[in-house]
């Protein structure tokens, strides 16, 4: 620990500095405004350091690595999570209960994907995580006067724990191995033989569980329905987010540092996974009547296609997952601000009746939902369509024919249920609509503010794409290198 | 040394397995107990004194100690008095006795034994848990912290709330 590196920690050290700063306002004052201008705030500063770490590789021995896809992911996460928090203020302002706490772990959550993205070593990894998780145990079950909340937060926290608990013994039988927990350490220990040993391969099969469990994919995925379905609006899009692209940057950054690619057994895990991810996620979410539901089977079958770009592991893979991650996040957060922004004081908006007419009664807001689920289904001048083209290219390069055809069909799938969706909205409704409670402009104008931009980023990076890949190319120039 | 530490994993295990399968709340916890109480004696084995001290006191005496002050203070009737009675018969603590014996006398044994080799390999000493602590794992450590006032802040805003809620499967039986 050296007085510079606190320059490059500056981007985690003002997430800290500003969750405790929040708390302790909390505690002379409670006042929903400040405290959401503080969180606000914090993002942007953290942000503003996080832009002149730019182009550097620089270790914080032994726990952490700043090179440029940490940069990234970083950047990503923190952008998500102010996104998060702008559509939130409406959203916890309806409600009575406490609203305060919840920026404290949306910030401390934050800081730990965080963390997770830049860790190179398995005690931060595991530090990170652990930060992640139960601030998200909270989150999820925050509205307690919502029956499906405790339920919904009571299944993460085991299946959670449980997942940390399979990934820790695989960390220790990894350890034992190479007697090391830092990566670069453990990638020297794996080249200097040939073989990948036993015991490590079956640690890493347990981290995968932990893994898998994060990015909630397929046989893993069994809590994301109803985690989806019981956590209010924002907090899902944050696990559907920042939760699970923390875990890629992280699995992506694990694989390359100790050159996994190598090993077929490994690439073969994870193409099993991808084709049941895609397969279980597009044929579960045919048949569904609740939105939150739905997007939740197709976040389990965008991680499929996420991890065949993955599987490519070459230049072309990293950065189709990066434009990948962009894509698919912008469209997320999107799809679930148009939910939490529908959503009265009682219950979300999750069903599909509540989008009945949608469009007759606010064009606007169906307008936007109707550009996210087009993405979401990859049509083109979407950023999804150009996401799904970019993992295409990656796959072909690769000659991963089984995972490429995989991908076309479920595609094709998926189109059936999200055009399903957009047809709800689009159809007269039958009786006329009762007039909700309309909140002050000015606070729907932050959500409306926030869906704008998603909408306008979303046709913008669909049709000229080619901004996003130069920033990713020129970001992940160093990072590349070592691929 | 290899069998001290086979037999203390052994204690370890057996306890664990009892504490998932005991029906009674304060039967599992006096199993938790033994079973921290093992981890130990493997933590000494492994050549971490210190670590095997800390898991006495924080674990097997600070936590449950606490969970089970909470168990008790919960709802004590002249029923739960009774259940103490019941549970102060040599068939409830017989088990966890002879477990915790068993660690005792391999500890007796372990100090006592004649070849000085005690650990499996050079021990570690608090200083330099401590050295390491603070010098290249500080930012663990204070990650740790942050890992803690998520879980505190958590925990303060679930455990305020009084409203019960009725789980949606009970709802719907009892209508």
């Amino acid at each position: 620990m050296r007085l510079n590196d606190l320059t490059y920690l500056m981007p985690l050290l003002v997430l800290v500095g500003a969750s405790i700063v929040t708390m302790l306002s909390v505690a002379v004052k409670r006042n929903h405004r400040v405290v959401f201008g503080l969180t606000v705030l914090a993002h942007l500063v953290a942000m503003y350091f996080l832009l002149p770490l730019r182009g550097f590789t620089y270790p914080i021995p032994p726990f952490l690595i700043i090179d440029g896809w940490g940069v990234f992911t970083m950047g990503l996460i923190l952008a998500t999570s102010l996104f998060v928090t702008m559509v939130s203020y409406a959203y916890f302002e309806q409600r009575e209960e406490r609203k305060e706490e919840y920026y404290i772990l949306l910030l401390l959550a934050t800081l730990g994907a965080c963390v997770l993205v830049i860790s190179q070593h398995f005690m931060a990894l595991f530090l990170g995580l652990e930060v992640l998780s139960v601030s998200l145990y909270a989150l999820i079950s925050y509205l307690r006067t919502r029956e499906m909340s405790d339920e919904a937060g009571i299944k993460y926290l085991i299946l959670a724990a449980m997942s940390s608990a399979f990934m820790l013994f695989g960390m220790a039988l990894m350890y034992a191995v190479t007697g090391t927990m830092a990566f670069p350490e453990m990638a020297a220990f794996l080249n200097s033989g040939q073989e990948m040993p036993l015991l490590f391969l079956t640690g890493f099969g347990l981290i995968v569980v932990g893994v898998g469990f994060k990015l909630g994919v397929v046989p893993f995925h069994m809590w994301a329905p109803d985690v989806y379905e019981g956590a209010p609006a924002p907090v899902t899009a944050f696990i559907a987010t920042v939760s699970k692209g923390g875990m890629m940057g992280l699995l992506i950054r694990f694989i390359s540092e100790t050159n996994g690619y190598r090993y077929p057994s490994l690439l073969l895990i994870f193409t099993i996974i991808a084709i049941a991810s895609m397969l279980a996620g597009n044929l579960l979410a045919l048949r569904q009547k609740n939105i939150k539901r739905l997007l939740a089977y197709s976040s389990i079958a965008h991680l499929g296609y996420l991890l065949i770009a993955f599987l490519a592991g070459n230049q072309l893979g990293v950065e189709a997952v990066s434009f990948y991650l962009v894509a698919y996040f912008i469209t997320t957060l999107g799809a679930f601000g148009v939910v939490a922004f529908l959503s009265d004081n009682v219950r979300d908006a999750d069903q599909l009746e509540d989008y009945r007419g949608l469009f007759w009664r606010r064009p606007a807001t169906a307008a936007i939902f109707t550009a996210m689920l087009l993405s979401l289904a990859g049509i083109p001048l979407t950023a999804g369509f150009v996401g799904k083209f970019y993992i295409l290219a990656s796959g072909v390069n690769t000659q991963q024919w089984i995972l490429v055809g995989m991908l076309v069909l479920n595609s094709i799938i998926g189109v059936y249920y999200y055009i399903k969706v957009i047809a709800v909205m689009f159809a007269q409704p039958e009786q006329k609509p009762e007039l909700r409670k309309v909140l002050h402009p000015a606070i729907s104008f932050a959500s409306g503010a926030t869906m704008a931009v998603l909408g306008l980023l979303l046709v913008w990076i669909g049709v000229f794409p080619s901004t996003l890949v130069q920033l990713i190319r020129g970001l992940l120039v160093t990072f590349m290198a070592s691929l | 040394m290899e069998l001290t530490f086979f037999i203390a994993a052994a204690v370890a295990v057996l306890a664990t397995i009892m504490v998932v399968t005991q029906y009674n709340l304060i039967h599992a916890l006096l199993y938790l107990v033994v079973s921290f109480l093992a981890i130990s004696v493997v933590f000494f084995t492994l050549g971490a004194p210190f670590m095997a001290a800390l898991e006495i006191i924080i674990y097997a005496g600070a936590i449950v100690v606490l969970i089970i002050f909470v168990i008790m203070m919960l709802n004590l009737t002249q029923e739960d008095i009774q259940h103490e009675k019941e549970w102060l018969k040599p068939r409830i603590w017989i088990g966890p006795a002879v477990l915790s014996m068993i660690l005792l006398v391999e500890l007796v044994y372990i100090f006592t034994a004649d070849t000085p080799d005690t650990y499996r390999s050079t021990p570690v000493e608090a200083q330099a848990v401590g050295m390491s602590l603070f010098g290249p794992y500080v930012l663990g450590v204070q990650l740790s912290g942050m890992l803690l006032m998520a879980g505190i802040v958590g925990a303060y805003h679930l455990g305020r709330q009084k409203k019960k809620v009725i789980h949606r499967f009970l709802e719907r039986t009892e209508a």
